[in-house]
């Protein structure tokens, strides 16, 4: 973390509504239906968890922090909200992003040695040139204006650890929870402390049922969530009824004084729950091979 | 502009549509872009060509335009240092750092940023020129708009990394501003290690000479006095010749560090034990008032404070502002009132095309290569 949340570029210039998104969106399908209807695409969240474990692969052998990792999913989804994602070779927007962010969290990563790693994962789309990578290095740069500090939501959980005495189980799971929330837009909805509330609660009042963890079994976690989450938002409509355990009502409490927009921490809690439901649809054949087609198609590796 | 992922259409049609999604940004860009002139080029180094220029509609509003060159044909990607300038400039905002209007990229593809112009030079210039007179009021008026200014950085958890005379530079109103963030970097998470090449020489405090991996806002803290002790003296205070030359003057100006007076210091990697028949004891207020006696006894408890060898004892941006010495008499002298230098815009683009870490003239073999022969005429 560097500078402060609340005058920062983040928070003035990458936060947007739900609707503003939307018609981002739309207005880059109005643009080009013809490549729209040609290169169907999975659901952008379906994407994004491809990107993410795609990410994860390449950031494997150097030592990649985890921030970097989120760092470089936010400038994706930064870079796409100006350009169609239909006109760019996704490949590579992930490989710059990656080495981006590395510089970025202070753990760098020589550009020779990123470029090596990426074509050994996907040789038919990145070029051995590493001059690509600073090119759209520059791009990238310069579609998020230079605003290249993300604020993420990790530090405020590590505050919240005291504050609400949370297990180290409660910890583990609350960081999954936000390692999950790149998979949405949530990080362009939401300030980084509500994702990490969020988090909180997801944790602490889905524990039971989550041993399993999250990422595969994703449906019957979604299931207990929403019920999870309609008992939640009881409680917050009924402060200090009989319903909840204590250690939830310590937590509700908690909320309640704190001044954190709850509306915008049960969003982010569908959000989260609906990004577990369509977790069921994933495949990453699915999406490899699309991406693939329309990349080779619309020869935008060249 | 070319725009990289973008890949090149094979229809004509696909060509236009193409045109009409880049149309928003390029736009915005082009607005950014069409809001400044480049004048005339003040300085060139090897990362950056530095230019006057002037807002489009107000040819009195000045700015300096900083074109970074993307390593030529982008061999390497976009160096450490720009990224951190870019970076934190972006974010961080106050009187006492300099600002940064606008990024905008260029058609040859390098980044421009719009800084704010400061055409009065820099500290080092008005410390090194005989011709200057200045006193204790004068001094009390610059080290507390450095002070502000790194205490603001601290406070964002930025260190600068960089703290010296030429890269504290002076606004026409006689407003100091901190410039050059190339070696700044947000504090690590706890127990994650940082480098310990920083700081230039003159200014790098013990521990940063010792090879602490792990450490904090005092390291900045150290070259704010350092400046201190050189605004007074109006020469290096301890100017080492190499890094061992400069641990060594440090211990015979400031004492030997000793696990008493700086409890875990042999455990740094580069520590080397004193010999037992040359320790010099670690220095009082006596010693600080002796040496520097235009502070006055509570200025030279001021700068003691930001010595210390310990960092954990030196005095943080915050305590050293709450110092009864800012209160005391002489009162700081009002900015506008302050000793100036006439010839800082050629001053400006050598500053800011300077790589971080490097001293300015007084190493002739120093790795910098301005081109002084395109700022003639």
């Amino acid at each position: 973390m560097a500078a402060n949340y609340w005058a920062s570029t983040q928070r003035r210039h990458w936060l947007f509504t739900r609707e503003r998104l939307a018609e981002i969106r739309e207005s880059f399908k109005e643009k080009d239906k013809a490549a729209h209807s040609q290169f169907p695409l999975p659901d952008q969240r379906l994407l994004n968890i491809y990107f993410n474990q795609q990410l994860i692969k390449l950031g494997k052998r150097m030592a990649t922090r985890q921030q970097a990792l989120a760092t470089a999913q936010v400038y994706i989804k930064r870079y796409y909200t100006k350009n169609e994602i239909r006109n760019t070779n996704p490949y590579l927007v992930l490989t710059t992003a990656f080495y981006l962010a590395c510089k970025m969290e202070e753990c760098p990563q020589h550009i020779r040695f990123v470029v090596g790693e990426a074509r050994g994962l996907w040789p038919e789309f990145i070029a051995p040139d590493v001059s690509k990578v600073g090119e759209c290095e520059f791009s990238l740069i310069s579609e998020m204006q230079a605003q290249m500090i993300v604020h993420h939501p990790y530090r405020t959980l590590s505050e919240l650890q005291p504050e609400l005495s949370l297990t180290s189980d409660e910890i583990a799971l609350a960081w999954s929870v936000i390692n999950d929330h790149y998979l949405t837009d949530l990080s362009l909805l939401y300030p980084p402390h509500v994702i990490a509330v969020m988090a909180v609660i997801v944790a602490v009042v889905f524990k039971p049922s989550s041993q399993t963890g999250f990422h595969g079994s994703a449906a019957p976690i979604a299931g207990a969530m929403r019920d999870g989450g309609m008992n939640i938002l009881a409680a917050l409509g009924d402060k200090g009824g009989a319903g909840p355990p204590p250690r939830i009502q310590k937590l509700i409490a908690w909320l309640a004084e704190s001044e954190v927009d709850i509306k915008a921490v049960i969003e982010s809690t569908q959000e989260l729950v609906s990004l577990y439901e369509v977790w069921e649809q994933y495949s990453e054949k699915n999406c490899k091979e699309l991406l693939g087609r329309l990349v080779k198609s619309k020869s935008l590796d060249k | 502009m070319a725009v990289s992922p973008l890949a090149p259409q094979s229809f004509q049609s696909r060509a236009s549509e193409e045109v009409a999604d880049r149309e928003i940004t390029e736009q915005m860009n082009d607005e950014v872009r069409h809001k400044y002139i480049k004048a005339k080029k003040l300085g060139e180094g090897t990362y950056a060509v530095v230019y006057l220029g002037h807002i489009r509609t107000d040819p009195t509003s000045f700015v300096a335009i900083k074109k970074i060159k993307v390593n030529t044909e982008y061999r390497d990607g976009l160096s450490m240092d720009a990224i951190r300038e870019v970076k934190y400039l972006q974010e961080l905002s106050h009187p006492n750092v300099i600002a940064l209007h606008d990024v905008f990229s260029s058609k040859d593809q390098n980044l421009n940023l719009v800084l704010e112009y400061l055409p009065r030079g820099d500290l080092e210039m008005l410390i090194k020129d005989s011709d200057i007179h200045y006193g204790a009021a004068d001094v009390k008026a610059w080290m507390g708009m450095l002070t502000r200014g790194i205490w603001f950085c601290h406070e964002n958890f930025v260190l600068h990394r960089d703290i010296k005379p030429n890269n504290l530079l002076i606004a026409s109103d006689g407003e100091v501003k901190l410039a050059d963030f190339g070696l700044a970097r947000s504090f690590a998470d706890p127990y994650s290690n940082m480098t310990h090449q920083v700081i230039t020489r003159w200014y790098r405090p013990p521990e940063l000479l010792y090879g602490a991996r792990q450490y904090s806002g005092a390291v900045d803290i150290w070259s704010v006095g350092m400046v201190f002790a050189e605004l007074l003296l109006r020469v290096p205070f301890v100017a080492g010749n190499s890094d061992l030359d400069q641990i060594t003057k440090i211990c015979e100006a400031f004492g030997t560090p000793t696990e008493e007076n700086w409890p875990g210091v042999s455990k740094l990697p580069n520590f080397i034990p004193a010999d037992n028949n040359h320790t010099v004891p670690t220095q009082g207020r006596e010693f600080f008032l002796r040496q520097f006696p235009t502070a006055g006894s509570v200025g030279a408890d001021l700068l003691m404070s930001m010595c210390s060898l310990d960092p954990r004892k030196r005095s943080t941006a915050y305590q050293a502002l709450q110092h009864s010495w800012w209160t005391a008499e002489p009162r700081p002298t009002n900015k506008e009132y302050l000793p100036r230098k006439s010839g800082g815009t050629r001053k400006m683009g050598d500053d800011l095309t300077r790589r971080g870490g490097e001293l300015d003239d007084q190493f002739k073999n120093a790795a910098r290569q301005l081109d002084f022969g395109s700022m003639k005429g």
